[in-house]
């Protein structure tokens, strides 16, 4: 038997060539820090070093560290916190954390090789872009990380520092951390689900028997009462046993049979008449959902749901006025048709559960942007006690919408469990995750925008088809209600049903979409107005949080300083875009703040998915006592927890600051009012000392509504819209427990580019980044949702898209080189203003920035391409073969 | 995970570093067995002879390689090619035999539930299918760009290939010409590569290697090419452009390199060079816009070896 050196200790390596380092270090020594997501070493979640040297373990034989010396991000700082480690903490570059094992372990390497050769000498974020060039971060933390590695290279953290803005930053950047794809219970099965090779069938034969014959193995059905198939990648059953190799060979056991039906793949052909049905009336209720809502009732022929024109006003109207102008050949009609592409969450830590019953209790940990919904939903469907189940997230690497329901994983996990009378994990692998764990759907936009004479917006017509696969309730067009009025709005949204998997709600879902088209527009009427672009949304767009935003935006030098189109090889062009998402808060959310032991205790059961919600509530109630964040207890992630909400909508901060920020004034005063001894005269710490000798106290609050005291013209964009907008509020709230208030969070980004006209390389150079969220709660967490929603937005503008194969319906960008997000080196220098005014009827003043802040990145990237150029780039994302294909005036496959 | 129909690869199969290989068994592609490549003195590090050529071990890590000093001096294509594929991580890993002979990555071949020519199926589902990233020179049954990036700029400096059975073989010998749809490389079964001889380098050669993709860093070339000239008192002499991610092998832009062979460096002749360059292209439908990719690149790093 051969050994290897794992962080210090001899290890004995098993003679199995397809054992990998990887299972060495997570499975046989349970040092879970290290990450498994691609697979294929294109992530580098799994880096460790090898005698040194930064390997991917997910790729490396076991066998090959023999006699070698391995270091997991456990063994780096064991002892004392690399400078690299404690950088990371101080500049915030993490988010959800999973990525950061891989990153730590690599940079660290970097690092002492870069002190050892150029002393205390700072890299470039050339040098450390090539040097971190195989690592991703789907929440887009690299602006940190770049400022980490280079303050650590040069010397800035030798010392004892240690202050992180994010709480538990330390767990993350150690691998203390754990995730769901970490848990592991004494006897626990692995899970693997049986999915559909066809796009269409339905399943005539499913027989288990053979499976359940096998060692240690459970199974069981996941197929619907119709027993239908509608995309490839339809879970049909799932198995359970002791590993995944035996797992395997359980599904491999299993006989099924099908009889394949007439399918149809993507927009275009799901339009066609004649096309096979995907849901037949009575399966309907089995859709998918792509918003983060339950929808209204809308026309559904065939495979074709809409239009959904609720929010149009005044729609024949405009619809005529289009018409004339078209005839007349009015040069102030603006139209064109966008396209944008399927766009994967791709969450570095995959959709997992791990359920076990104890007895009649299920504890279940599961990555999840939900606890306590979840917990919720699962006590319906499986007819339990609402006390007897629980439901556990920790640390959720990542979620961006995809986790926001009751999914496969979670079913499979507990009723695997519960035949098998075992604790079982059921972790999807990458390409379920780049596949069937949904999308935000790609999308035809066709726009009509007519500017008035007198240079105001008399009509916009926006109709959006959405490729929404086994899913409905796409709403993009409808978005275009809410932001430039005009005399006339027609703004109809289709969903277009086809035998591909469901899309679900992704950050902003229809947001992004619609600016992409409608920004481009409006630039493009800017145009032909012969105004400048940011002056006429300024005339457009009454909005006040946005109206501060367009002066901040106009006074930027680089927009100032804007030159004209050039030639040559390189061309630079700066572009602009606005975007807003709605205020939403969740009514009935709780917040428990108490003394406990001498020390505050925060409890809510709400989640961090990486957007800092811990901070969030440890930051406010510090600021409150006088305190340091750390001084804060911070329960959350768990649902026996006070109701907290969920994770989506940006919906958290607003949600829980209220409640948090009464709950604390109520126990100052019962802290004072037990106290019996006041503090001393002139202390600098009243609060400190009060808590320390406090008894016990808890006090739980409720969200309530917010204030009257609005801005003025800050009003709910909802009664903007009239009736229709009052009924959608109220459907809002009474089927999807969210509320929608008053004023509008906003976004308008300036972004500028440079084209390599010979390899269509877009390089983006400088992002500018104006927010309007209100207050800002935990300033650098912010600002690393602020960098990590340009970043994303930067993916779907550039690189992003799912590419199906047309006839089979197979996804074929199904691993992380194929489906390609930002990297580090694709980061541009980006800068954050806050406008903190607008939210002052709203306690504590804060509402979220998760998707606000990324709705106008596609659009400005575009509009800067155009003023680059000269030529629009009307279809995402904007690769090389689109950029050489449109100077050449061709159309691009 | 789906229903099995899959579509395998059961043979035995060499593992070097595993990069290529551990992928695929995990996705369930390669499910036969493996034979662990051992390193000897003679497989593994960069030996010199006296005329100044050098011997790659089919082992060498390709971080070795790209940091390797007295490569950089003679074969500055070699280095450069080395530094730019993959990741930092692979490189460290992965070995130039492994990456000479690597499997396909086309996302139809990587799908074990796909059938195609390559795994004994019938027909090129790329060719009907979605060919994004496919060829734009299709010479042969499967439309699949070859991925070796060693292979392309081994192909500019005439490297020879020897086996544990043969010696001198050529890129072209090692490769075919992609008229075989069914595999990637011509070893015979249980053949494998033990080293890379190359040429000495010519007084005053220069080289240089570049990729276009989307992003920065770690994507599989959209186009790539080296370029190996010597440029003596303004005249182009001894030219040789490679090219990958174009067509089933690594090809060699013989258009280009006559009518820059023994002309002057200047402006005209390069934009002449680059135009040719497509000299001989049948671009899937999807795949045009490579020929303006191979078009921009050789005017860039021609323009570059120039000066």
């Amino acid at each position: 038997m051969t050994t290897t050196t794992i962080n210090g200790r001899v290890e004995s390596l098993p003679d199995d060539p397809d054992v990998l380092l990887i299972d060495i270090v997570r499975d046989q020594l349970k040092l879970t820090g290290t990450k498994l997501v691609c697979g294929a070493g294109v992530c580098g979640a799994c880096t460790v070093l090898v005698d040194g040297a930064a390997v991917a373990s997910c790729l490396m034989p076991a066998q090959a560290a023999a006699g070698k010396a391995v270091t997991t991000v456990e063994g780096i700082g064991a002892a004392q916190l690399h400078p690299v480690q404690k950088a990371f903490m101080a500049h915030d570059a993490l988010q959800c954390g999973f990525c950061t094992p891989g990153f730590i372990v690599e940079a660290t390497a970097f690092c002492d090789q870069w002190r050892a050769t150029k002393g205390m000498a700072v890299p470039s974020c050339e040098e450390i872009g090539a040097a971190l060039s195989g690592h991703l971060c789907r929440c887009g933390a690299y602006d940190g990380i770049f400022r980490a590695v280079a303050d650590a290279c040069a010397g800035r953290f030798d010392g004892d520092n240690v202050a992180a803005p994010r709480i538990e930053a330390r767990d993350k950047v150690t691998g203390a951390a754990k995730y769901t794809v970490d848990i592991n219970h004494d006897g626990q099965l692995e899970g693997l689900i049986l999915r559909s090779r066809d796009a269409h069938a339905r399943i005539t034969v499913l027989d288990l028997a053979p499976a359940r014959a096998l060692p240690g193995v459970a199974a069981v059905s996941l197929l619907g009462d119709d027993r239908i198939v509608r995309y490839v990648g339809d879970p049909i059953a799932a198995v359970a046993a002791r590993d995944r190799k035996s797992a395997l060979a359980a599904l491999a056991a299993i006989k099924v049979s099908s009889e394949k039906l007439p399918a149809v793949v993507g927009l275009d052909a799901g339009r066609k008449d004649g096309a096979p049905v995907v849901f037949d009336k009575a399966s309907r209720k089995r859709a998918g959902n792509v918003s983060e809502a339950a929808g209204g009732p809308a026309p559904w022929k065939q495979n074709i749901r809409g239009p959904t024109a609720v929010f149009s006003t005044r729609a024949k109207k405009a619809r005529s006025w289009v018409d004339e102008a078209r005839q007349a050949n009015n040069r102030l009609l603006v139209e064109a048709t966008f396209r944008t592409a399927t766009q994967q969450h791709a969450c570095l830590e995959p959709h997992a559960a791990v359920a076990r019953f104890d007895g009649d209790r299920l504890t279940l940990h599961a990555s999840t942007q939900q606890v306590f919904h979840l917990r919720e939903q699962i006590a319906k469907r499986y007819k339990i006690d609402h006390d007897k189940v629980r439901v556990i997230a920790d640390h959720v690497g990542g979620g961006f919408g995809s986790k926001a329901s009751l999914g496969t994983e979670t079913i499979a996990a507990i009723e695997l469990a519960r035949e098998a009378k075992a604790p079982v994990r059921v972790a999807y692998d990458r390409q379920e995750e780049l596949s069937v764990a949904g999308y935000r759907p790609a999308a035809e936009l066709k726009v009509a925008l007519l500017a008035s004479d007198q240079g105001g917006l008399k009509a916009l017509s926006v109709t959006a088809h959405a490729d929404t696969g086994a899913a409905t309730n796409s709403t993009i067009a409808g978005l275009a209600r809410l932001i430039y009025p005009a005399e006339a709005k027609d703004l109809s949204d289709f969903d277009v049903i086809s035998n591909l998997p469901p899309g679900a709600a992704f950050r902003g879902p229809g947001g992004p979409p619609m600016a992409f088209a409608v920004e481009q527009s409006i630039d493009e009427a800017a145009l032909r107005l012969k105004v400048d672009p940011i002056a006429l949304r300024k005339r457009w767009d009454p909005d006040p949080n946005r109206q501060r935003l367009y002066d901040w935006a106009s006074g930027l030098d680089i927009w100032r300083n804007r030159k004209p189109q050039q030639n040559g090889r390189y061309r630079r062009g700066i572009g602009m875009a606005a975007g807003y998402w709605l205020y939403l808060w969740q009514p009935n959310v709780k917040v428990e703040v108490a003394v406990k032991g001498g020390r505050i205790v925060a409890s809510t059961a709400t989640q961090d998915i990486g957007t800092g919600t811990r901070s969030v509530l440890a930051d406010t109630i510090a600021r409150e006592f006088d305190l340091e964040p750390s001084d804060i207890d911070v329960r959350i992630g768990d649902s026996s927890l006070p109701e907290g909400p969920g994770s989506g909508g940006s919906r958290v901060t607003a949600s829980v600051m209220p409640p948090t920020l009464q709950a604390v004034r109520k126990l100052k005063a019962a802290i004072l009012e037990q106290a019996t001894r006041k503090p001393a005269p002139g202390s600098n710490a009243p609060w400190r000392e009060l808590i320390a000798r406090s008894p016990d106290i808890a006090v739980t609050e409720a969200r309530g509504e917010d204030g009257k005291n609005t801005a003025p013209g800050i009003r709910s964009p909802l009664r903007e819209v009239g009736l229709m907008g009052m009924v959608f509020g109220w459907m809002m709230r009474r089927f999807s427990n969210i509320a929608v208030g008053a004023g509008v969070p906003s976004s308008v980004q300036v972004i500028e580019v440079e084209v390599d006209t010979w390899l269509g390389h877009v390089r983006v150079l400088n992002v500018h980044t104006g927010i309007a969220v209100g207050k800002i709660a935990s300033p650098a967490l912010a600002r690393s949702q602020a960098c990590g929603a340009v970043i994303q937005g930067l993916g779907y503008a550039l690189y992003e898209a799912r590419e199906l194969d047309p006839n089979s319906g197979d996804v074929l960008t199904a691993g992380m080189e194929d489906y390609r997000i930002p990297g580090i080196a694709d980061t541009p220098e980006i800068n954050v203003h806050f406008d903190e005014a607008g939210f002052d009827h709203v306690l504590g003043n804060s509402v979220g920035i998760g998707e606000a802040s990324t709705v106008p990145t596609s659009a400005a990237v575009a509009n800067a391409i155009y003023d680059a150029i000269g030529v629009r780039l009307t279809e995402i994302p904007i690769r090389p073969d689109r950029i050489v294909a449109a100077l050449k005036g061709r159309t691009a496959a | 995970m789906s229903v099995a129909t899959a579509e395998v690869i059961t043979a035995p199969e060499f593992r070097a570093a595993g990069t290529d290989l551990s992928e695929r068994r995990r996705s369930g592609l390669s499910c036969g067995s493996i034979i662990d490549l051992t390193a000897s003195p003679d497989t593994i590090g960069i030996a010199w002879s006296t005329d100044g050529a050098a011997r790659v071990g089919a082992l060498t890590a390709i971080a070795a390689i790209a940091s390797d000093a007295r490569l950089a001096q003679a074969y500055p294509g070699i280095t450069a090619a080395a530094q730019g594929l993959a990741t930092p991580q692979i490189r460290h890993m992965a070995t130039i035999g492994g990456n000479l002979a690597q499997r396909s990555r086309c996302w139809y071949f990587r799908n074990p539930q796909i059938a195609c020519l390559k795994k004994g199926g019938s027909d090129c589902p790329a060719r009907s299918g979605n060919h994004l990233y496919h060829v734009a020179f299709d010479l042969g049954p499967c439309v699949a760009p070859h991925p070796s990036t060693m292979a392309m700029a081994l192909l500019a400096y005439d490297a020879k290939v020897t086996t544990d059975t043969r010696s001198g073989l050529s890129i072209s010998d090692l490769l075919g010409d992609g008229s075989n749809g069914t595999a990637d490389n011509l070893l015979a079964s249980g053949e494998r590569i033990e080293r890379i001889e190359l040429p000495a380098p010519l007084a005053g050669e220069r080289a240089l290697y570049k990729r276009a993709i989307s992003r920065s860093y770690a994507e599989w070339p959209l186009v790539e090419i080296c370029v190996r000239a010597v440029v003596t008192g303004g005249i182009f002499q001894q030219v040789h452009i490679t090219a990958g991610g174009i067509a089933p092998v690594p090809l060699r832009l013989a258009a280009s390199e006559a009518v820059l062979q023994g002309k002057p460096a200047n402006a005209a002749t390069i934009a002449q060079a680059a135009e040719l360059a497509t000299s001989g292209a049948k671009p899937l439908p999807m795949a045009g816009y490579k020929l303006e990719l191979l078009t921009g690149l050789v005017r860039d790093v021609v323009e570059r070896i120039a000066v």
